[in-house]
Formats: structure tokens, C-alpha cells, sequence
């Protein structure tokens, strides 16, 4: 194997080690939540913060933000937000007689978006460009985003007065669907605690740099997917294509935004190389925004955190096989007894 | 719902069922074969044998390897005993003509099909089949797999038995006592899980369950011997003939309308030349002995296709039905106007995908790549520690991940969990990774790997 590889597994680890460790001085639990935010990170995804009010969606994208030492913008979703407030205008500079372009909060690496089914579609339809090929066009002059780019959008599916729910070929883009749930009762009384005195946002550092985090990233793409495995991913997103309570299946981008979440999370793991129960593990958070039910099921209250769940249940896992191993290209069954 | 009783009442419905379909095909080969010399209840007993001995050859704390070899070689004198008893009864025990009836017959096998052939045969699926049920955990799933089979057989024999003019001896009160069977035992397993598609309105209550389900088919049955009668299928019948008539009178007319063509004149007679008298030619024959291999080799795997083929649908179809009746545990639901033809357009449409999905059989498979030695010891003992972990009741589900696997053994065998890691992990990453082990971790696995076969896993179910 090759030596940078081999490397892949300490070094990740030790910088995903440090930077939840980081997030941790502000959020309380939630281990595996903030192990998913880092995935879509490393994985070059964007995430979708999905749940109830007052749970830390916003906390979280900000403790994530300020712990990456990158640039951070946050955008409030509200219905009358209009596409140039994101992406920025041209005006027209009196002294210099010439239109300028003033960048939009979009130009930052960490861009938070807020309550993000509360814009017009309009406004959400303007992301579609940065969020797949991480540039903007204005006025016909289209314009490169820094690079880590990184959307982290928080929604409240519970309210749906003054709210636009995201078109599917937006949710695809986002590689993870995360939800927070309540904090268990030693949690919530630890958060208490925690901000009794100040918010220890205000004093949360940096620990991982922007060029740091591109290195990350290129090193996670070298992590091993062995066939079977990755055929593994496919099956399983293909299996939601032909499932009878699924309108519409995942997409090829689904399987492969699940093949380098797999990759990511594997190297936090600190291994260099992809299990099947990886791809387990992450086919609940990438699949199931991409996805929609059949009324049938959902008025049986089937819901896609279930089905997802039963298709990868149903989804042979590649192990042994019962034929005899091919040894030097000759079948021996006896050779180790 | 918790004694052993129950637990009791589950092997005798399998044993039921396994028994009713075991007759029925073993009296239509006897008949075939034996002109009904055999007893086929002496040939059945061995199934109880076979159930009652491995049992407690279960309880030995002795490899499994061993275990196998005993109890195939205790099928073995079962199999030379019943030669001696229903073929040989009048020879001496001291002549030893019986004892080579069995290897004459396999090597006449392409000539004739002898009754020592059937018994040799039958004896060793009986055996299996006994052997597998002390091995079995008896769940829902299989209890309704065993319905399942035992039907599909069973029809499959009645089928031939008619179409061969074959009178099978006692085939109504097989049949109550097949369906007897099946439904106490679906119904007490289902009781004893709890969860399964029968659950709904009477999920825990077993008995009123047990009722129910023998109701419904009493009632069903008993309606369709009220309404197909003799009278009820010679009306039919004739309802047939006449929209037959009634279709070949229609394209009879529209025949009349076309006109009818004109004779041709014959064409004049081609010369022709003088005939050269050929040379002697001797057509290549086939062996008669290769012939009737080949014959006999194309029936086996023309009725094995037949039978998968009927196995796959007949899968789908309890699949389908599995489905529809499950979900309705106690909840209200909202009636769903073209649910149902939509669900089963849905069912079609997997069936024939299914039909399709046969083709896959015919696919070249793609050559295996040769792996290196040491991948290849560590890959070869996961698969024996598959194996022994299967035969001791505990088989790797299809979903199961290795290291899911690993956490359902180690909760069983706490005592291994160290050696279980040292499998999995060595596994893992050989078979997903590119490593390659030491011999130190090579030997080190081969440690585990033994360690773990002692430990009594069959004891744990």
C-alpha cells in the first residue's frame, strides 16, 4: 500500500479528534451528530440541519464554523430575501464611473443558511449553481467561491405557515440530512451549566485552517473502497429505485455522495479503507432527503427513516462467499485445514 | 408462552409437515420405481432417527466435523439396514449380496433405476432433513417457509401422480393432516414471536389466533366444495365450447371473404442430370450408454429449472401476500381508493422481473481473481468459522456486516469475545483493505481460530 495512504488514518483522526473535541466546549453530546457535520465536511458535501426550534441546529453551524478558522457568513432566510442579497450585485461606483461587483454572503468558505425553507424558491433556486459547481453567475459574469465551500442550512419541518419546502433537486445537493433530537436529561442539565456565565461561543478558537482542511479533504478521497463494497453502495441505492413505498428513487449522485461520505468517515475512524458498515451507517442521513414515499406509506406510517432502514436490512452485506477461495488461481478447499 | 412444551409442539408440526410431503412423494416413487414393494413408513422412521440422534449428538461438546462424520455413518447403517429388510428380507444375514446391492445399482444407474437407488437416495435426504431439524431454530419465518415447501411439493406430486394415472394411498387424509400441521405450527409459532404478518387485531392471543386462521380455511373450503360441483364445471365446460365455436365461426366468415387464389400452372420439368449413386456412408452412432446419460442428464436439469422456476414465483407470490396482510396491528386506516391495483400492478410487475431475473442463471460468471496465500488461509477460515457458527445455530444473516456478526457471537460466547475480534478483524481487513498479514498474525488468528472451535456455541440456542 502506499505510504501517504497509510498516513490518511492518523492524521485525519487526530484532526477530527481535535476539532469535536472543540465543538464539544459548546455543544453537549451529540458526538455522532458533530462525526456527521465533519463527514460532509471532509467529504466536500453540504449539510442539512433539520429539526425543532431550540434544539442548537445554529449553535452547531456556528461552533463548527469558528472552529474551522475559515470565512463564515450567515444568511437569514426570509420570504422577502432576494437572490442578489446572496450572491451579490453589480452597482455603479460614482468615482470610478464603472459597475463594480459587491460579493454576496455567499463568498465565504462556511456559509450558514438559515431557516432556509423560509426563501422564496426563487431564492433558494439561486444556491443550485453553488452548491453543485461552487461558482456564481451575475450578470452573465460568473464568479469562483473560496474554496473549502461549505452550506450548512437549518430547517424546522414542524412550521409550515410562511414557509417554501425545498425542491428535490435542492435537497439532492445536499450530501447529509441531519437531525439533532432532545438532549437526554444530564445533557440539558449540563448546557445550563455550560452558560450560566457567557456563551462560550464568544471564546471557542480555531483549530483547523482553511489550507489544512483542503489537504484533509484530498486525503479522504485516497481512503480504499474495495469493489464489493462499493458495489454494496450501489445496490443499496438502487434497491430505493425498485422499493414499492418509494415515488422516487436516490439518484447516481445520491450513491455517490454515500460512496465518499463512506470514505470520510472512515478516515475519521482512522482506518484507511471503507467497511460495509459504513456505508450502513451513512445510508439514513445521505438517502433519505433524496427520497419521496408513496402516500400509501406514508399514511401507514411508514417513514423514509424506515424504509431506507428496511432496504439496508434486505441488502446483502458482501462476506465470504460459500465457493472455495481461488488460491494462486487454483481452488483448494483442503489447504488450511 | 414461555415452556418448552411449545417449543415441543413446533418440532411436531415440522416434523408433520415434513412428514406428509415425505410420504406423499416417496408412495408416488415407490410406485413408480418399486412397484410398491417398498414400506415406505419403515423408510420414514429414519427421519425420526435421523431428528432424535443428531439431538443428542448435539449435546456432545465434540467438533463438528466429528459430529457430521458420526452421524453419517450411522445413515449409512440405517441405509444397508432397511436394503436387508425390504429388498433382501429372505437372504441370510451371512450372504453378502445385499451388502453390494447399493454399489450395483449405482453402477447400473444408467441402465436401469433400482429400488436400492430410491432407498439410497431417500434415505439420504430423510437423513439431512432430519440432521437439519435438530439444528434448526424454529422461528415464524420458517415454519411458514416449510408451509410453503411442503405445499409446492405437494402439489407438484399430486399433479404428476394424475398425469401418470398413479393412485396415491390415503392422499385426503395427508392432506388434512398437512394443512392440520401447518397451521398449528404457523399459528404457535407466531403466538410464541409476537411479530410477524399475521399479527393484528389478534396479535398475543394465540389460541384465538389458532381458531381463526383453521375457521377461515374451513369456511373458504367448504364454500368452494358447495359452489365447484360436477354440474357447476360441465356448464362451464360447455360455456367454453360454444365461445370456441362461436370465435372459429367468426374467422370462418372472414375467411369466405377473401377470394380464393387461382391454380397455378405447374412449372415445366427441370432435366435432370443423371444421379451418381453415393459412396457408402456410415453415419456416426452415439453410445446407448452416453445417450442415456445425456438423456438422463438433460431431464435432471430441465425438472431442477421447472422447479426453481416454480419456487421463485410461488416465493413471490406468499411474499406479496406476506405484505398485504401485514401492517394493521390495532391501527386505524384510511381506506386508499386504487391502492390495491396499484399494490398489485406493483406485484405483477415484480413477478415477471423475477421471471426475468431467471436469465441470470445463463450469465457467464466472471473469473475469479487469484488471491495471495496468506488473504486466501485468512478468507478460507473465516468461511470455516461461518460454517461452524451456522451448524451450530447461529447462521450470518444476508444484511449482517462482520462486525454485527461478531457483536451477536460475542454475547453469546463472552468467553471468546477476545479470539471472535481476532477472526473478524483479521478478516475485515484483509477482505476490504489491501493488507497483508504477518505470520506472526497469521499464527496468531490460526490460535483464535482453533480456541473458538472448543468453545460449545451449540449449547447457547
Amino acid at each position: 500500500m502506499d505510504e501517504t495512504v497509510k498516513g490518511v488514518n492518523q492524521e485525519v483522526k487526530e484532526a477530527a479528534d481535535k476539532l469535536i473535541s472543540n465543538v464539544n466546549k459548546v455543544i453537549v453530546g451529540k458526538q455522532e451528530t458533530i462525526e456527521l457535520v465533519l463527514v460532509a465536511l471532509l467529504a466536500g458535501g453540504h449539510v442539512l440541519i433539520e429539526d425543532i426550534p431550540g434544539i442548537g441546529k445554529t449553535m452547531l453551524a456556528r461552533a463548527v464554523a469558528r472552529s474551522l478558522g475559515c470565512s463564515f457568513k450567515r444568511i437569514q432566510s426570509t420570504p422577502d430575501l432576494l437572490p442578489s442579497d446572496v450572491t451579490g450585485i453589480h452597482y455603479f461606483n460614482q468615482k470610478t464611473s464603472e459597475f463594480e461587483f459587491r460579493p454576496g454572503p455567499i463568498m465565504a468558505n462556511i456559509v450558514l443558511v438559515d431557516e432556509i425553507n423560509r426563501a422564496t424558491p426563487r431564492t433558494q433556486s439561486c444556491l443550485l449553481e453553488c452548491m453543485q459547481e461552487q461558482q456564481v453567475t451575475v450578470d452573465l459574469e460568473t464568479v469562483a467561491l473560496p474554496r473549502p465551500f461549505l452550506i450548512m442550512a437549518t430547517q424546522n419541518p414542524v412550521e409550515m405557515e410562511g414557509t417554501f419546502p425545498l425542491p428535490e433537486a435542492q435537497l439532492d445537493r445536499f450530501l447529509l440530512r441531519i437531525n439533532l433530537g432532545y438532549p437526554s436529561e444530564d445533557e440539558e442539565g449540563a448546557i445550563l451549566t455550560r452558560f450560566q456565565q457567557d456563551n462560550p461561543l464568544d471564546s471557542l478558537d480555531s483549530v483547523i485552517e482553511a489550507g489544512q482542511l483542503l489537504n484533509l479533504q484530498k486525503l479522504c478521497r485516497m481512503v480504499y473502497v474495495e469493489e464489493s463494497v462499493r458495489n454494496y453502495a450501489v445496490a443499496i441505492s438502487r434497491a430505493t429505485r425498485s422499493h414499492d413505498d418509494i415515488k422516487l428513487g436516490a439518484s447516481p449522485r445520491a450513491s455517490l455522495g454515500l460512496h465518499l461520505a463512506s470514505q470520510a468517515l472512515a478516515a475519521i475512524r482512522g482506518r484507511d479503507y471503507v467497511l460495509p458498515d459504513d456505508i450502513k451507517y451513512l445510508a439514513v442521513p445521505v438517502m433519505t432527503h433524496r427520497l419521496i414515499s408513496r402516500k400509501e406509506a406514508r399514511l401507514t406510517g411508514h417513514s423514509l427513516d424506515t424504509i431506507v432502514s428496511e432496504i439496508v436490512s434486505n441488502v446483502p452485506v458482501p462476506v465470504e462467499e460459500q465457493t472455495n477461495i481461488n488460491i494462486k488461481g487454483v481452488k483448494n478447499e483442503k489447504r488450511l485445514a | 408462552m414461555k415452556s418448552n412444551w411449545q417449543k415441543g409442539v413446533l418440532y411436531v408440526a415440522v416434523i408433520g409437515i415434513e412428514g406428509c410431503w415425505l410420504y406423499a412423494l416417496m408412495a408416488l416413487l415407490n410406485n413408480k420405481v418399486a412397484d410398491g414393494s417398498l414400506h415406505v413408513f419403515g423408510i420414514l422412521l429414519l427421519y425420526l432417527i435421523s431428528f432424535g440422534l443428531n439431538r443428542m449428538l448435539l449435546r456432545l461438546r465434540w467438533p463438528a466435523v466429528c459430529l457430521r462424520t458420526i452421524s453419517w455413518l450411522i445413515w449409512v447403517a440405517g441405509l444397508l439396514l432397511i436394503v436387508k429388510i425390504q429388498l433382501f428380507g429372505g437372504l441370510a444375514w451371512s450372504d453378502t449380496t445385499w451388502l453390494l446391492a447399493v454399489p450395483r445399482a449405482i453402477a447400473d444407474v444408467i441402465y436401469t433405476f433400482k429400488p436400492e437407488l430410491l432407498i439410497l437416495i431417500s434415505t439420504a435426504a430423510i437423513w439431512w432433513l432430519g440432521r437439519r431439524l435438530a439444528y434448526l431454530k424454529i422461528s415464524f419465518a420458517a415454519l411458514v417457509s416449510e408451509f410453503q415447501l411442503g405445499l409446492f411439493i405437494m402439489v407438484i406430486t399430486f399433479f404428476i401422480a394424475s398425469q401418470i394415472e398413479v393412485e396415491l394411498a390415503h392422499s385426503i387424509y395427508l392432506i388434512v393432516a398437512f394443512f392440520f400441521f401447518s397451521l398449528l405450527g404457523v399459528s404457535v409459532s407466531h403466538a410464541l414471536e409476537g411479530t410477524s404478518w399475521l399479527s393484528g387485531l389478534y396479535q398475543g392471543h394465540w389460541s384465538g389466533l389458532l381458531l381463526v386462521s383453521i375457521s377461515l380455511i374451513l369456511i373458504v373450503g367448504f364454500i368452494i366444495s358447495l359452489v365447484v360441483t360436477p354440474d357447476f364445471l360441465q356448464i362451464i365446460l360447455v360455456a367454453l365450447k360454444w365461445v370456441w365455436g362461436l370465435i372459429m365461426k367468426v374467422f370462418a366468415f372472414f375467411a369466405s371473404l377473401l377470394p380464393e387464389p387461382e391454380p397455378a400452372e405447374p412449372p415445366p420439368p427441370i432435366p435432370m442430370p443423371e444421379a451418381v449413386p453415393p459412396e457408402e456412408f456410415k453415419p456416426w452412432t452415439m453410445p446407448e450408454f452416453l445417450r442415456n446419460g445425456l438423456r438422463l442428464g438433460w431431464s435432471i436439469l430441465m425438472a431442477g429449472l421447472f422447479l426453481f422456476a416454480l419456487w421463485r414465483l410461488s416465493s413471490t407470490i406468499f411474499g406479496w401476500l406476506r405484505r398485504r396482510l401485514a401492517g394493521t396491528g390495532g391501527a386505524d386506516y384510511e381506506k386508499l381508493p386504487g391502492a390495491f391495483r396499484a399494490d398489485f400492478l406493483s406485484f405483477l410487475k415484480r413477478l415477471l422481473h423475477n421471471l426475468l431475473g431467471l436469465r441470470r442463471l445463463f450469465r457467464p460468471k466472471a473469473a475469479d481473481k487469484p488471491l495471495l496465500p496468506e488473504i486466501a488461509s485468512i478468507r478460507q477460515i473465516y468461511r470455516q468459522f461461518l460454517h461452524w457458527a451456522a451448524d451450530a445455530g447461529f447462521p450470518r444473516q444476508l444484511s449482517q456486516t462482520p462486525h454485527e456478526y461478531l457483536y451477536e457471537l460475542a454475547s453469546l460466547l463472552p468467553e471468546a469475545q477476545e479470539d471472535l475480534g481476532m477472526i473478524t478483524q483479521q478478516y475485515v481487513r484483509t477482505r476490504y483493505s489491501v493488507w497483508l498479514p504477518t505470520e506472526d498474525e497469521l499464527h496468531q488468528l490460526k490460535q483464535s481460530w482453533y480456541n473458538v472451535k472448543r468453545c460449545p456455541l451449540g449449547d447457547r440456542r
